[in-house]
């Protein structure tokens, strides 16, 4: 479970020239409210620069609220970062793999610091492998290997500790179809498995096959948030992406 | 603790596994010092040799016989008579000769009647070897005219030397040359510790960047202190490695080259004793770190390779600023001297491989490189805290 309210979150940054400088405050987020309930997949939809990257980097404990709180498995983020962190597998569209390392490494790395033990840590591994595919490169260096070989090994170490909550930012941007497609198996999985998933993206048609619930973020602030099946209900437009462009620019 | 050992583990097999800091920290370092060595004794043996085998190319005007004769000795002299003063620089110029020297039309005649003379030599001050050997037989000349004269005075060459200088050494061999070797060696650790730490600083946080893992590293349940700390101790391992590598080649060189003067050899290997290159290694630990915080402070905001290079390069010249005045004459390891970074190594270095350290000032030294290590990583963790840097 997700619970976020008013959330927000304001960069700070000088430009100017010389000695003249000027503080620019600019809040990237602004006092957002949503839930993720556990067994539904949430969406958060948004154009490019809308805050949906720092909303979920706030919620991973990537970088922390200016204001509002965010209660993650039980958790405020503020009061336990870490062990926030424990129960999240965050995954991206870019991999974000050590390149020098191989899926084996990379793994007990990721394992050791969510300190599984020896056995457990075996264990999952050898279970993601088998499931994913990655034996036959599980010895290979990251930087030798495909996008696709690479993604899976990605979606290995997101989910090495059995979190509770699943977050994906973006998670198929500049992916193929088909290492698009094993993301969007991970997502329908991790649903049926009763995670918490929370998913942000621009694609309709991904939103169109995965999600229960979403919300619409437009510079920085919700515009919607209800169920998928009230917004297609709802909707004036032909198809989703012509209603998603529509309440953005209505916005 | 666990944690910041499998981040430090993690960091230095992403690292070891880059050829360009395997070449950089170790390879390069290792192999530095006896290349320069061994390059320095066999190229100044060479261009000693090929020196002494060149033909001297002399002008003379008005020179005495025996002058001449004493030149003609050595065969490969040279001699093109001249019968007056001309213009000897275009002929130094343009290589015809490389030296004149011209005596007076009434040199003989000075000479005999017991009168200084002048005797004129042309020569390019640049060509440092040329005037060295002429120089020589110039002085061979002279003495033997004022023995001559001596002979004919019927005075004792005794009587004109009221006291001759004897010189009793109370300063150690060791203490000698480690005062002025001792300046250098620091001058090579520091810099290949600042080339070590800058590659491994600029890879493990703008390196990150680059290849967009740290958001990932950010998204483990490990704090950014810890986080820091592991990138932080690797840089500063990366900058300490190249310096004891530099010191294992430099008891290697010493070991294995030959032509390298007996009683240098004998005091450096004096001087590279136990106790002070652990005293030294002692030094550099704090002084690594210290390095790799201001690094990893400096580059935290930069996106490219190219930009953290830029940010933290011209803090080259703070380090190499110390490091010149640690080597010019007058300034001491003081206490106050002791407690300025890079200088206080440059001076301590110096004191410690002459024997000449005192206790006190190395601890003071020590203790002020510790403080500057911590000042160095508390900097560096606001600016990799600072989200507006670290997620650029």
């Amino acid at each position: 479970m997700i619970q976020i309210n008013s959330l927000t979150k304001s960069f700070t940054s000088k430009t100017g020239k010389g000695f003249k400088k000027e503080t620019v405050t600019v809040n990237a987020v602004n006092e957002v409210s949503f839930e993720c309930k556990p067994g539904r997949i949430f969406s958060l939809l948004g154009p490019n620069g809308a805050g949906k990257t720092t909303t979920l980097r706030m919620i991973a404990g990537i970088i922390n609220p200016t204001s509002g709180s965010a209660i993650v498995d039980g958790i405020d983020i503020s009061q336990g970062n870490d062990e926030v962190k424990k129960r999240i597998g965050f995954l991206t569209g870019s991999t974000g793999l050590y390149e020098r390392l191989n899926p084996d490494e990379t793994l007990d790395f990721f394992g050791k610091l969510y300190k599984l033990s020896p056995a457990e840590l075996s264990e999952r591994k050898e279970y993601l492998f088998e499931k994913l595919g990655i034996n036959e490169f599980r010895k290979k260096r990251m930087g030798q290997m495909s996008t696709g070989m690479k993604q899976k090994v990605s979606i290995a170490r997101t989910l090495i500790h059995d979190p509770e909550v699943l977050i994906f930012d973006e998670p198929t941007s500049g992916l193929d179809v088909i290492t698009a497609d094993s993301i969007i198996d991970l997502i329908r999985e991790s649903k049926a498995n009763n995670k918490t998933v929370i998913f942000s993206s621009h694609i309709m048609s991904e939103v169109d096959l995965l999600c229960d619930d979403l919300a619409i973020i437009n510079n920085g602030s919700i515009i919607y948030n209800d169920t998928f099946d009230h917004f297609k209900r709802d909707m004036k437009a032909d198809n989703l992406t012509q209603e998603f462009i529509n309440r953005v620019k209505e916005a | 603790m666990n944690e910041l050992f499998i981040i430090i583990k993690k960091e230095l097999t992403e690292l070891l596994r880059d050829k360009k800091t395997i070449i950089n920290s170790i390879v390069l370092p290792m192999l530095l010092l006896p290349i320069l060595m061994f390059g320095f004794v066999k190229v100044m043996g060479m261009i000693q040799k090929n020196n002494e085998a060149k033909p001297l190319k002399i002008g003379m005007v008005n020179a005495p016989t025996e002058f001449v004769q004493l030149v003609k000795s050595d065969t490969l002299n040279i001699i093109t008579n001249y019968d007056e003063s001309i213009d000897f620089k275009t002929l130094i110029d343009d290589e015809t000769i490389q030296t004149a020297v011209v005596f007076p039309n009434n040199f003989s005649t000075q000479m005999d009647s017991l009168q200084s003379s002048v005797v004129e030599i042309h020569r390019n001050g640049s060509k440092e070897s040329v005037n060295n050997r002429f120089s020589k037989i110039l002085e061979t000349y002279g003495n033997s005219l004022e023995d001559k004269r001596l002979t004919q005075l019927s005075i004792s060459k005794e009587k004109l030397i009221p006291f001759h200088k004897s010189y009793v050494e109370v300063g150690e061999q060791k203490e000698i040359i480690g005062k002025s070797v001792g300046g250098f060696i620091p001058y090579i650790f520091i810099l290949t510790m600042w080339g070590g730490c800058l590659l491994a600083g600029i890879d493990l946080v703008t390196g990150e960047k680059e290849r967009k893992t740290i958001e990932t590293t950010l998204s483990l349940p490990v704090s950014k202190f810890k986080v820091l700390m592991g990138k932080t101790v690797v840089a500063s391992l990366l900058g300490f490695i190249p310096a004891l590598l530099n010191l294992i080649g430099l008891i290697l060189g010493l070991k294995f080259i030959d032509d390298i003067p007996d009683d240098f050899k004998l005091a450096l290997n004096e001087m590279l004793n136990f106790q002070s290159i652990t005293m030294i290694l002692l030094l550099l630990i704090p002084f690594s770190l210290f390095l790799a915080g201001l690094i990893i402070a400096l580059v935290a905001g930069a996106t490219t390779f190219k930009e953290a290079q830029s940010k933290a390069g011209p803090i080259m010249i703070v380090i190499i600023i110390p490091l010149v005045m640690a080597l010019m004459p007058g300034i001491e390891f003081t206490w106050t001297t002791a407690l300025i970074p890079v200088l206080n190594i440059g001076l301590g270095v110096k004191e410690i491989m002459a024997g000449t350290i005192d206790m006190g000032m190395y601890i003071a030294m020590l203790v002020s490189l510790i403080a500057f290590a911590v000042a160095a990583i508390y900097f560096s963790y606001r600016k990799f805290s600072d989200e507006n840097a670290i997620l650029k």
